[in-house]
């Protein structure tokens, strides 16, 4: 339990050094969320423009897919707030032999390393996703309970994919752009509707690359409440973690320390 | 001298061509997307043209197989852009523009030509990857072999303008810290007003005339749609609008350029 304590105040602590280095400049600060949350506004208005001109889509219309893209835009944001080293950077650690600066810490190795960098940008994300979600949401208790909840496992799956991602770099060595592709393809499936895919691709983007889970189911129970769509949800998500865990610390095995003498920037 | 000037350019994009193809595995892995959005918009356009994309509907005078050939030009014209907006506000920041600067060549037209290598291979690849997908969903083009000069044209105008306007944006790297935010909103209008997601026939008909008189459509739009459907007037609609916007874009970049330059300070060797 003090482990656990510990551990918290440290995440809280570079959390909190993270986000003082990133508002030193101001200027590039705000204007980065604000680039961020322009740039979902207008793909926002791709859609608005495509069910304005097709309807309802394979039982998608634009409300659905509002709320779709606003827990897929705030659950990817989060993640890359908090634990922003899984885009890419992981595997480039992990290739470089830069780990060893964080073996050395009498820290949760894991948790040192995703938590260590934070993204800016992404707060657009949160603060989009968050305004989209709220004006379409179906306006009960509930629906909000669940909408919080989906966000937080929907953003654990995405983290739990980028170390998945990141990892291969302990099999493969410069797995940078493989780990960065993964995930950006998982996000690229997750803002469209689940119902456009069909058969195989369906098998693959619920399980090998569990992107329904980052929209449409979470989209789906806000809006039905379904508490079936619930249980899957943390099934995805607590199998998702266990896979990223054994992956991270199976392939740690594998690491070669690199001898290097690193600065961290 | 102009020959060897030519020359020296030519020798840049070679330089760049070989060195896109000797390291071409890393080059095709950043080509890959193109396989997955293809997919996506496949499947996209297939459920609102009726299941499995009927062949004869036609919306807004596009069939399922205009659609997805579209998409394919306009992707190989965004995905196989180099990012050499990235570059110069990397030089801006660490300083190495002014070591740039002192070489015998013009700086904006040795990005030009050295950016030419690795746009051609990357167009090609994407192109070349895209290409499976399209061809097993919507078959061949439905076009005469001939268009594909005037086609080439326009492609080759929309590159020169999204050069230009890349630079302008790597230059704002002089007055802010970062550029990322401009170059996603850039991105994004090509998505929308340049025709990138959906060709603009599919807009509604005020917005189709302001996205109509914008530059962003003549990179995307404007040698898509001439691909899958040409029309003289057309072409000679994209190509008077491309000359028009590279010379509005040209005069702000020289300006912008020569104040950049004015105000560089370089201390010590």
């Amino acid at each position: 339990m003090n482990n656990l304590r510990a551990e918290w105040h440290f995440i809280k602590g570079l959390f909190a050094l993270n986000l003082a280095s990133a508002m030193e400049y101001r200027a590039s600060f705000w204007s980065q969320i604000f680039g961020m949350v322009l740039n979902n506004t207008i793909m926002l208005v791709f859609w608005f423009f495509f069910f304005d001109r097709f309807g309802a889509v394979r039982g998608y219309e634009f409300p659905d897919l509002s709320m779709l893209y606003g827990i897929a835009a705030t659950a990817f944001g989060l993640t890359m707030i908090l634990t922003g080293n899984i885009y890419s950077f992981m595997a480039y650690i992990i290739a470089q032999g830069r780990l060893d600066y964080y073996l050395v810490f009498p820290r949760n190795l894991l948790a040192h390393v995703i938590f260590s960098r934070m993204h800016i940008s992404p707060i657009g994300d949160v603060i989009f996703g968050l305004v989209l979600a709220f004006w379409f949401i179906p306006k009960t208790p509930a629906a909000f309970g669940l909408l919080a909840i989906g966000i937080i496992l929907a953003a654990l799956i995405i983290s739990a994919y980028g170390i998945i991602a990141g990892s291969l770099a302990f099999f493969w060595g410069n797995a940078q752009n493989a780990s960065q592709q993964m995930l950006g393809t998982m996000l690229t499936f997750s803002l469209y509707p689940d119902t456009l895919f069909r058969g195989a691709a369906r098998v693959l983007l619920t399980t090998v690359m569990p992107a329904f889970f980052i929209g449409a189911v979470p989209a789906r129970l806000v809006k039905t409440t379904e508490w079936a769509n619930l249980g899957v949800m943390v099934l995805a998500a607590a199998l998702s973690w266990i896979a990223a865990v054994a992956i991270f610390y199976g392939g740690l095995r594998r690491y070669e320390s690199g001898s290097a003498i690193n600065v961290n920037s | 001298m102009l020959s060897t000037k030519i020359n020296k350019y030519t020798s840049m994009t070679a330089i760049n061509l070989q060195n896109q193809l000797a390291y071409i595995w890393d080059t095709l892995n950043r080509s890959l997307f193109i396989l997955f959005i293809m997919f996506i918009f496949v499947q996209l356009w297939a459920a609102v043209y009726g299941d499995g994309g009927s062949p004869d509907r036609e919306i807004a005078g596009l069939t399922f197989v205009n659609v997805i050939w579209y998409l394919l030009i306009a992707e190989t014209m965004e995905l196989g852009k180099a990012r050499h907006d990235l570059a110069i506000s990397e030089e801006v920041k660490d300083g190495s523009i002014a070591y740039r600067l002192v070489r015998p060549y013009n700086y904006l037209v040795y990005h030009f030509f050295h950016n030419l290598g690795e746009t051609l291979v990357r167009m090609g690849l994407v192109f070349l990857l895209g290409l499976p997908i399209v061809l097993y969903y919507a078959g061949l083009p439905q076009i005469d072999w001939w268009i594909i000069p005037p086609v080439v044209l326009i492609m080759a105008g929309g590159m020169l303008l999204d050069f230009f306007t890349l630079s302008i944006i790597g230059l704002l790297a002089f007055v802010t810290e970062d550029i990322g935010s401009f170059r996603l909103i850039y991105q994004k209008l090509v998505f929308v007003l340049g025709g990138l997601m959906f060709p603009l026939d599919f807009l509604p008909n005020w917005l189709q005339g302001i996205a109509r008189s914008l530059p962003f459509q003549l990179t995307t739009y404007a040698p898509a749609r001439l691909f899958v459907r040409f029309e003289w007037s057309l072409f000679v609609d994209f190509l008077g609008m491309q000359l028009l916007w590279l010379a509005i874009l040209g005069v702000i970049l020289w300006l912008q350029y020569r104040w950049a330059v004015q105000r560089l300070a370089i201390n010590g060797g």
